[in-house]
């Protein structure tokens, strides 16, 4: 049955029919090219604003110290109360608790060659880049050999790194000696870093600092945690924690201040559902535009199928078996959807890697200012492209199905009558 | 050839309509028989009938010796394909195909391999002086060679039975004699021929007239079209 005189027949009518074939093919092409410019649409939207909070979904917290609001045990309302080593060695033995970085500030001068500039030093673990969403822009951040050998090497900001070059040839200032308070540190990397005004803000190992220094007093803790998964968790996982804490410094537990703790989980449990949304929203949209386009698909085949009626009953009285005639419409209407949809499928995904192109080239959609972006990587996944094509090829010949089996059951003299 | 015995077809709509109500009639092998009546008096219906494009309610209908009763659709398909041939009022050729596919489009449905087909079809058109507009879609012919191309395209099979619904009905009254010349023609070679029509003139070049009214048959009415002034035959 499928020899190459049907398939010509079928060739043949199609080319015959031009103006139907192209008016049939360019509804589906554009339904699926639709379908495809909106689903890009959305993820180019979802990616845009999701990429704003991606860095900030994590599983870290923050300890602040602060002074104490209630009087306690004696003690007067307003005590300050620094973190301890105490405070360390709590955190340590909980198994929430994954990893910690204390934060060890120390104001100094930082001096390079001529140039002398206030900068605020701060010793911290490698997980400090993840847990503050430090972005380096040249060279590296600290690391476990660092800490574990106890180098004098730092980490300085933008700013910095920027006035610093202007005093010497070098392109870079990686690699080079900078002292603060009379110790030299060799600058590893540079970070984007967010300066406060005027003073430079530099990271060193914790171990080095705590060598130097031997501190023992922190202004933050910070630590990243595990199997903390909801609200819920978090925020009881909060207040123990903050028992625990006024146990060791002695403040009221009811106290609000005393230490602040600060869970990005929380935060970010807020940013996860703003993304289930918009997830949810681009899924109505494409599931929205699917439908219509398996509406007008349907129906421009349905109408096709109508219009040919009178042929079929020709063809009927000059001896066609319904099967023929039935194959021969069916496979029709899948040659003409399935070529004029990989056409769409082909535009679309086209169109949209040229707009991600010209996107990515000119900047357009991020505010470099801000740091913000509404608009990033406008594609769609190609397996829901070719699913979402699938189906309408599938209704396409389904619709034009129903009534070329009518058109077949009902006598040939009915359906060369028909007007 | 064709036996009709007691045939009777009702239309159910709203308001149900008895076509034919009861018609008996026997077409020897070879015969040129005319099937005449006003509009309304079911002719129409009993050729659709004899050509298997439609179903009767009552009786039994013989066509080359087979009963012809609730037949599936592919059997239907090849009785017509094999046994009958069929000339419209209004053509009835495909749009977009040209005259020469349009011949061989029921050899298409025979499993005739597309070479042998054409050369089949062109040997057709030719036989009615249309090689020269072989390639023309239909829209690109005249209303008698449109009607030479139907009753090529009934030819093209070798059937048995040609049956006609008025086949002059679109035509002016030189073509129409051009078209029942080539109809008499056909029919002298050997192939039985139904004409329906409404045309006095037109049934006056047949060898037997039957009169249909209201459903029934009125009259049979033995004829010499030879006798018949040809040229007054047509008015």
């Amino acid at each position: 049955m499928f020899n190459r005189d049907f398939w010509s027949e079928i060739f043949m009518a199609l080319r015959r029919n031009k103006l139907r074939t192209i008016l049939t093919g360019f509804a589906i092409s554009w339904g699926i090219f639709m379908l495809i410019v909106l689903l890009s649409a959305g993820n180019g939207l979802k990616n845009g604003v999701t990429g704003n909070f991606a860095d900030r979904i994590k599983n870290t917290y923050t300890i602040w110290s602060s002074s104490t609001e209630l009087p306690y045990k004696g003690y007067k309302a307003g005590r300050f109360i620094m973190l301890t080593n105490k405070d360390i060695q709590l955190l340590e033995t909980l198994y929430q608790v994954e990893e910690v970085s204390p934060v060890l500030s120390k104001g100094g001068t930082l001096i390079f060659g001529e140039k002398s500039k206030s900068v605020s030093l701060e010793g911290v673990k490698p997980i400090y880049k993840n847990i503050e969403g430090i972005k380096i822009i040249e060279g590296r951040f600290l690391d476990e050999n660092d800490m574990k050998n106890r180098l004098k090497v730092i980490v300085i900001d933008k700013n910095t790194n920027e006035e610093l070059l202007r005093i010497t040839e070098e392109p870079s200032m990686i690699g080079k000696t900078v002292y603060i308070n009379d110790l030299g540190f060799k600058v590893i990397g540079v970070s984007k870093g967010m300066a406060f005004g005027e003073m430079g803000q530099c990271y060193a190992p914790y171990s080095t600092l705590q060598t130097i220094y031997n501190v023992n007093e922190y202004y933050q803790l910070t630590f990243t945690t595990k199997g903390l998964n909801t609200k819920e968790d978090n925020e009881m996982f909060r207040a123990d924690l903050k028992r625990k804490i006024a146990a060791i410094h002695d403040f009221s537990p009811e106290d609000q201040r005393g230490v602040w703790i600060e869970s990005e989980m929380i935060n970010s449990l807020e940013t996860i559902r703003i993304f289930n949304t918009i997830n949810i929203f681009i899924w109505v949209i494409g599931i929205a535009m699917l439908i219509s386009g398996v509406v007008g698909v349907s129906n421009i085949m349905r109408i096709t199928v109508k219009e040919r009626t009178n042929e079929i009953g020709i063809r009927k009285a000059l001896g066609a078996k319904p099967r023929s005639i039935l194959m021969s419409i069916v496979m029709e209407s899948l040659v003409i959807t399935t070529i004029f949809g990989y056409i769409g499928m082909i535009c679309g995904v086209g169109v949209m890697e040229i707009v991600n192109s010209i996107m990515e080239a000119s900047g357009a959609g991020t505010n470099a200012e801000m740091e913000m972006s509404v608009f990033v990587n406008p594609t769609v996944d190609i397996s829901i492209v070719v699913m979402a094509t699938l189906v309408l090829i599938i209704s396409g010949v389904a619709a034009g199905f129903a009534p070329a089996w009518n058109s077949v059951k009902v006598k040939p003299i009915e359906a060369m009558n028909y007007r | 050839m064709l036996k009709l015995n007691n045939i009777n077809k009702t239309y159910f709509g709203a308001q149900p309509l008895h076509v034919l109500k009861g018609i008996n009639l026997n077409v020897e092998e070879g015969e040129l028989v005319s099937i005449m009546g006003a509009s309304g008096s079911g002719k129409s219906t009993l050729l659709n009938i004899m050509g298997i494009l439609d179903n009767y309610d009552e009786g039994d209908y013989y066509l080359a010796g087979k009963l012809v009763k609730n037949l599936s659709e592919n059997q239907a398909a090849e009785f017509r394909n094999k046994f009958i041939g069929f000339i419209f009022q209004s053509f009835n050729l495909i749009p977009f195909k040209t005259a020469l596919e349009n011949v061989a489009l029921p050899l298409f449905y025979q499993g005739v391999n597309r070479k042998k087909r054409n050369l089949m079809a062109m040997e057709y058109l030719d036989r009615f002086g249309l090689k020269d507009w072989a390639d023309h879609y239909p829209n690109e012919l005249s209303g008698g060679q449109k009607q030479r191309v139907s009753i090529a395209r009934a030819l093209v099979t070798s059937p048995k039975i040609i049956l006609a619904d008025e086949p002059t009905g679109a035509l002016d009254s030189k073509t129409s004699a051009e078209v029942m010349q080539i109809l008499r023609e056909v029919n002298a070679t050997g192939i039985t021929m139904v004409i329906v029509t409404h045309e006095r003139g037109i049934a006056n070049l047949t060898r037997k007239i039957v009169y249909l009214k209201d459903g029934l048959i009125e009259s049979i009415e033995e004829n010499d079209p030879d006798k018949m002034d040809f040229t007054k035959a047509i008015k």
